[in-house]
C-alpha cells in the first residue's frame, strides 16, 4: 500500500482545466496549481493554490476511465508504471528526461513523452497507449505491419515508435517516408530496427487507406 | 518437413527445409507492439520496494557514508551502505535505499549523506600517461603491458623495421577511437522477489540467466539452489549485461534484510557512468606497401584505454596478411569505469585502423581499392564479399577508384571498404526439451534469454521443421533456470549452443513419435512421415492423420525428449565485407552516409527476417561509432558530461542510410554459427574511408564529427 501523505488531499481533485506551475518544487512533493483561465492573466498576482501530499487524478486510458492517487510531482510514466492498479508498462521507462520516446503516449491523440508529463495534467483526459491499440488480437494496421516487417528485436523501444507511428498515420496516411521519420525523430532504439520500422509505417498506411476507401 | 533420415541428426539439404531458413515472423512480436511484453524493470510483485542508489559525485574519494538520514523519510524502508573507505571512478555506488514508491526512492537517496574527500585521478588518455600523473590504482601502473610486465610486443621488431625500409611506400598516423557505450534501453538491475523463507525469484535484465543464482544466493543468505531466476524479456545488452552488478547486489541485500521484494534499476546517468562502455584505443602505426600491392611491414603500437579495466585483446594487423609486423599493446588505465565486452570487443577499433592504413597505401601506389584487399586477405569468401559489396554499391561506376575526391566544390561522395571475422560457434553445456501433447500442443524449452536477437523464435521453429508444423503451432519457453539449461549469450555462441541441442531434442522426440505411430499407420517407423500438419505413412499419402488426431493417439503423459549439444550441427569461422557510400557536406563538414551493404556468411542461417534485423542493427551501431558516439569526460571535474541519452548521441531515425544485408550464399555449411558480431566491426572503417574518399580528408579520430573533417580539409589546402 502506497502511504497517503494526506488524506484530506488526496480528496482533492483537479479540474478539467487545473494548470500547474512551480513544478521544480517537486523535491519538496508538492506543486503549484491554479486555473488556466486566470493563468494569463493573474499569475503574477494571484496567491497560487499548493496541491500537496496524495491526489487523485482521474483520466481515460485506452477508453476505460481509470484513477491514480499520486503525489502531484509525479510523472504520468510513474504513475501508469507505479501507481496504477494494476501496473501499466506499455509506456517504458529509458531515459525519464524526453530523449528517447520509449515512453510515448497519445493523450487526447497528441504525441507526448509521458516522463516529461505530470499526471496531474491528465485529468479528464484521455491517454492512449501501445496496449490500447489493438482490438483484442486484432491487431492495428500499425502493429501489424511492425511484426511482418520485423520492426522490433529487444522491443523496449516498441510500444513508443508504435505510439509516434499511429499518430502521424492518424493523421495523415499517406505520409511519406521523411515524414513518418520526422514523426519518430524523438524516439530511439538501440537495435537498429529504424529501417524496418520505416517500411512498416508506409505499409501501415496504405493499409490505412485501403481501410478508409473500403470503409466509405 | 518430412526428415526421413533417422540416423544422427542433421540440418537436411536447403532446398528441403519448409520453416528453417525462412522468414519467419518473431513470435514475441505481438506481445512486444501491444505493450504487454513484460520486461524484468515492467515486474511489479504485491508488497514490492523500488530501490535507488547512491552514487559518488567525485573520480576518486575516500569518503564516509551516513544513511541515517533517509531512514527519517516517511515511506524509505530500509538504507544500507554498500561500500567503504574508497572508489576508483565516478559514479561508483555507496549505498542504497529502498521506499514505498520511486519517487520516495528517490528522496531517501538524496538524503543520504556522503562525506568525500576527492583524490588525485586520471580520466583522460593524455593526463594518464603525463609525467607524475596520479596513480590509478595500485594494482599496476597507469601504463602496462596488457600481457604483463614481460610482454615485450608481439613479432619481430628489427625483421619489421627492416621490411618498412624495403617498402616502396610507408605511412604513418595515430589512429583515435571514442569510448562508446553500450546504451541498452532497458537498464541494468533487477527484481528480487524475496518475501523471508527460504527461496526467491530474481527477474533479471541480464544475458546470462544461469549466472544469476549464484550471485544472487550469497547476499540474499539462501542456498544457489533455492533461487530462481526468470528473464522473460529483455531490453538489450551488447555485451554489458554478464553479471548483476551492484544494483543486483544491493536489491539483494536489502530484500534479505526486510524480507519484502526489492526492484532496483539503474537510472540513465548511472547506466552510462559504471555499466557498460567499449574501450576506447590509441593506435600509432606505421605500415609499408610494395607497388604490387603486398603489405610488406606494420609497426603498431596500441594503447587500450580500458578505464580501470585491461580492456580487450584484438591486435593489429587484425585480419590481413602482413609479411612483417610487431605490435605493442598496452593498457592505458584511467579513473572511470571499466570496459566490458561489447559487440565483437576490441574488433572495431582495430579494424578502423587496419581498414584506413589499407586505403594510405593503396592511394599511395595507385592501388583499386577491393583489389589491394584481395591481395592481402587469403581466404576466398573475402574475395566475393568485397566483390559482392563493390557491385552493390556501384563501385566500378564511382569517379574516384585511385584517388580521393579532391576537397574542392559542395557536396562530395565517396566509397569504403571494410572486412570482419568472428568465431560465431558455440560449445557443450546447454540441454533442451521437446515435449508434445496428447490435445496437438507442441513446447519447446531451453532456459536461455532472449536479448532481442530472435532465439525465442528459433526454438519454436526448429521442432517446427521437425513435425511439419509452423513455429506458430510450437510454443516456445525460455529465460527460466528452471527450464532445462541455456547458455550466456556473449561473443555470438547463443545459437549455434542452442540450436543443436533443440534440433537433437525434435529429432529424438519425431523418432519415439514415430515408433508409436507406426502401429496406428500399420506401416514401419522409419516410413512414418510428417510434413504440411499431417501425418502419414510414405507409401500412402492420402491415408494419414492429422497432427491433431495422431498426437491423441499419444498416452496422458504425452511425449517428451530431451536434447543436448552435438558439435556437428554447428560450426564457426564467420566472415563479412561492408562498403559504405556517403555524402560529406565541403562546408559545414557534416557527413551522411546514405548507403550500407553488408555481404555476411554465417552457416545455415536458421531465420533471414530476423538475421537482416541483426545485421542492420549492427551496421547502424557503426555508424554511431564512425560519426556520433563518444564518451565525454571533463579532466579537471573527473565526471563524464554527457551521461544522457540527449548529450550522447546515438543514430535516430534522421541518420539511417539505406542498408542493404546480404547473406553470402555460396556458404554452404550445414551448420549454424552466430552473427551477432561479425557485422558490427568493419563498419567505422568503411565509413572512414568513405569519407577520404569523398574528398581527401583522411580523419583518424572517432567519432568524425564535422569539426574535424573541416579541419582535416583546411589542411588539405
Ligand atoms: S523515458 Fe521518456 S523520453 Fe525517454
Ligand atoms: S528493438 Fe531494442 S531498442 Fe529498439
Amino acid at each position: 500500500m502506497k502511504p497517503v501523505q494526506d488524506p484530506e488531499a488526496a480528496n482533492q481533485r483537479l479540474s478539467r482545466r487545473s494548470f500547474l506551475k512551480g513544478a521544480g518544487g517537486a523535491a519538496a512533493g508538492s506543486v503549484l496549481a491554479t486555473e488556466m483561465a486566470q493563468a494569463a492573466s493573474e499569475a503574477h498576482t494571484a496567491e497560487p493554490e499548493v496541491l500537496k501530499g496524495v491526489v487523485q487524478v482521474s483520466f481515460h486510458l485506452n477508453g476505460q476511465p481509470t484513477s491514480v492517487q499520486v503525489e502531484p510531482r509525479t510523472t504520468l510514466l510513474s504513475a501508469l508504471r507505479n501507481h496504477h492498479n494494476p501496473p501499466h508498462t506499455a509506456a517504458k521507462s529509458v531515459c525519464e528526461q524526453g530523449n528517447c520516446g520509449a515512453c510515448t503516449v497519445l493523450i487526447d491523440d497528441q504525441p507526448v513523452v509521458s516522463c516529461l508529463t505530470l499526471a496531474v495534467r491528465v485529468e479528464g483526459r484521455h491517454v492512449r497507449t501501445a496496449a490500447g491499440l489493438a482490438q483484442g488480437d486484432q491487431l492495428s494496421p500499425v502493429q501489424e505491419a511492425m511484426c511482418a516487417d520485423d520492426a522490433l528485436m529487444c522491443g523496449f523501444c516498441t510500444p513508443g515508435f508504435a505510439m509516434s507511428v499511429t499518430a502521424c498515420l492518424e493523421k495523415n496516411p499517406a505520409a511519406s517516408e521523411e515524414e513518418v521519420r520526422r514523426a519518430c525523430s524523438g524516439n530511439l532504439c538501440r537495435c537498429g530496427t529504424y529501417p524496418h520500422i520505416f517500411s512498416a509505417a508506409l505499409k501501415a498506411g496504405r493499409a490505412m487507406l485501403q481501410a478508409q476507401k473500403g470503409g466509405k | 518437413m518430412t526428415s526421413q533420415d533417422n540416423g544422427t541428426p542433421s540440418w537436411g539439404a536447403r532446398a528441403d527445409h519448409r520453416v528453417l531458413n525462412k522468414d519467419t515472423r518473431r513470435l514475441s512480436g505481438p506481445e512486444k507492439v501491444k505493450g504487454e511484453a513484460i520486461y524484468s524493470i515492467d515486474r511489479h510483485v504485491p508488497d514490492m520496494l523500488y530501490g535507488k542508489l547512491v552514487c559518488i559525485p567525485v573520480a576518486k574519494a575516500e569518503f564516509t557514508v551516513d544513511v541515517d538520514p533517509a531512514m527519517e523519510i516517511e515511506g524509505v524502508v530500509i538504507a544500507i551502505p554498500l561500500r567503504e573507505g574508497s572508489t576508483l571512478y565516478n559514479g561508483q555506488a555507496v549505498a542504497a535505499v529502498a521506499a514505498e514508491t520511486p519517487e520516495l526512492a528517490e528522496d531517501g537517496a538524496r538524503a543520504v549523506v556522503v562525506n568525500y574527500t576527492p583524490q588525485g585521478f586520471v580520466v583522460t588518455a593524455e593526463s594518464a600517461k603525463a609525467p607524475g600523473a596520479p596513480q590509478v590504482s595500485s594494482r599496476s601502473p597507469n601504463h602496462a603491458p596488457r600481457g604483463g610486465s614481460n610482454d615485450k610486443g608481439r613479432g619481430d621488431m628489427d625483421a619489421t623495421m627492416e621490411a618498412l625500409d624495403a617498402s616502396d611506400f610507408v605511412v604513418e598516423a595515430e589512429f583515435d577511437v571514442a569510448i562508446q557505450h553500450h546504451a541498452c534501453l532497458e537498464t541494468h538491475g533487477l527484481l528480487a522477489d524475496f518475501k523471508g523463507g527460504d527461496e526467491a525469484t530474481i527477474y533479471a535484465s541480464t544475458q546470462v540467466a544461469f549466472g544469476i543464482p549464484g550471485s544472487a544466493a550469497g547476499p540474499l543468505g539462501l542456498d544457489r539452489q533455492n533461487v530462481r531466476c526468470v528473464v522473460e524479456h529483455m531490453g538489450g545488452g551488447f555485451g554489458a549485461k554478464f553479471s548483476m552488478d551492484v544494483a543486483g547486489r544491493a536489491a539483494c541485500l536489502m530484500a534479505a534484510e526486510v524480507g519484502r521484494p526489492v526492484s532496483m534499476f539503474n537510472d540513465r546517468r548511472q547506466e552510462f557512468e559504471t555499466s557498460g562502455n567499449r574501450s576506447g584505443s590509441i593506435q600509432r602505426i606505421k605500415a609499408g606497401v610494395a607497388k604490387d600491392g603486398e603489405i610488406l611491414a606494420m609497426h603498431s603500437d596500441m594503447d587500450k584505454l580500458g578505464g580501470v579495466g585491461r580492456g580487450p585483446g584484438a591486435v593489429q594487423p587484425y585480419i590481413y596478411n602482413v609479411l612483417e609486423s610487431f605490435t605493442l599493446d598496452y593498457a592505458l588505465h584511467t579513473n572511470t569505469d571499466s570496459s566490458r565486452a561489447m559487440r565483437a570487443p576490441g574488433h572495431p577499433q582495430v579494424s578502423f585502423a587496419m581498414e584506413s592504413v589499407v586505403d594510405m597505401l593503396a592511394y599511395g601506389i595507385g592501388a583499386d581499392l577491393v583489389e589491394i584487399r584481395k591481395r592481402n586477405l587469403s581466404d576466398p569468401a573475402y574475395h566475393r564479399q568485397l566483390d559482392r559489396v563493390a557491385q552493390e554499391i556501384g563501385w566500378n561506376e564511382h569517379q574516384h577508384r585511385t584517388a580521393p575526391g579532391k576537397g574542392d566544390g559542395w557536396i562530395a561522395e565517396g566509397i569504403g571498404f571494410g572486412v570482419s571475422t568472428w568465431g560465431g560457434g558455440g560449445g557443450p553445456g546447454a540441454a533442451a526439451e521437446v515435449r508434445i501433447e496428447r490435445d496437438g500442443g507442441v513446447t519447446s524449452s531451453i532456459g536461455v534469454q532472449d536479448l532481442g536477437t530472435g532465439v525465442r523464435t528459433l526454438v519454436a521453429m526448429i521442432p517446427a521443421e521437425e513435425f511439419g508444423l509452423q513455429a506458430s503451432d510450437v510454443l516456445p519457453r525460455i529465460g527460466d533456470t528452471q527450464l532445462p539449461n541455456g547458455v550466456g549469450s556473449g561473443g555470438s555462441v547463443t545459437t549455434a549452443s542452442v540450436a543443436p541441442c533443440l534440433k537433437d531434442a525434435s529429432h529424438k522426440t519425431r523418432l519415439a513419435f514415430a515408433e508409436h505411430l507406426a502401429s496406428v499407420l500399420k506401416c514401419e517407423a522409419k516410413d512414418v512421415t510428417f510434413a504440411d500438419g499431417k501425418v502419414f505413412a510414405k507409401s500412402a499419402p492420402d491415408r494419414g492423420l492429422t497432427w491433431k488426431d495422431a498426437c491423441a493417439t499419444l498416452p496422458a503423459e504425452g511425449l517428451a525428449r530431451t536434447g543436448k549439444w552435438i558439435g556437428d550441427l554447428q560450426t564457426s569461422g564467420a566472415h563479412g565485407a561492408q562498403a559504405a557510400r556517403v555524402q560529406v557536406d565541403l562546408m559545414t563538414g557534416a557527413v551522411k552516409v546514405l548507403k550500407m551493404v553488408a555481404v555476411q556468411d554465417s552457416g545455415l542461417v536458421l531465420n533471414p527476417l530476423t538475421w537482416r534485423s541483426q545485421v542492420n542493427g549492427a551496421m547502424i551501431q557503426s555508424i554511431g561509432l564512425a560519426l556520433y558516439e563518444g564518451r565525454v569526460m571533463e579532466p579537471d571535474l573527473g565526471i563524464q558530461i554527457n551521461a544522457n541519452l540527449g548529450d550522447y548521441k546515438l543514430p535516430g531515425c534522421m541518420e539511417i542510410p539505406e542498408l542493404v544485408a546480404i547473406v553470402d550464399d555460396e556458404d554452404t555449411r550445414q551448420a549454424v554459427i552466430g552473427v551477432g558480431e561479425p557485422p558490427a566491426i568493419p563498419g567505422a572503417g568503411a565509413i572512414a574511408n568513405a569519407i577520404h574518399n569523398a574528398c581527401g580528408a583522411r580523419i583518424t579520430s572517432l567519432p568524425i564529427t564535422p569539426d574535424k573533417v573541416l579541419e582535416a580539409l583546411a589542411k588539405l589546402s
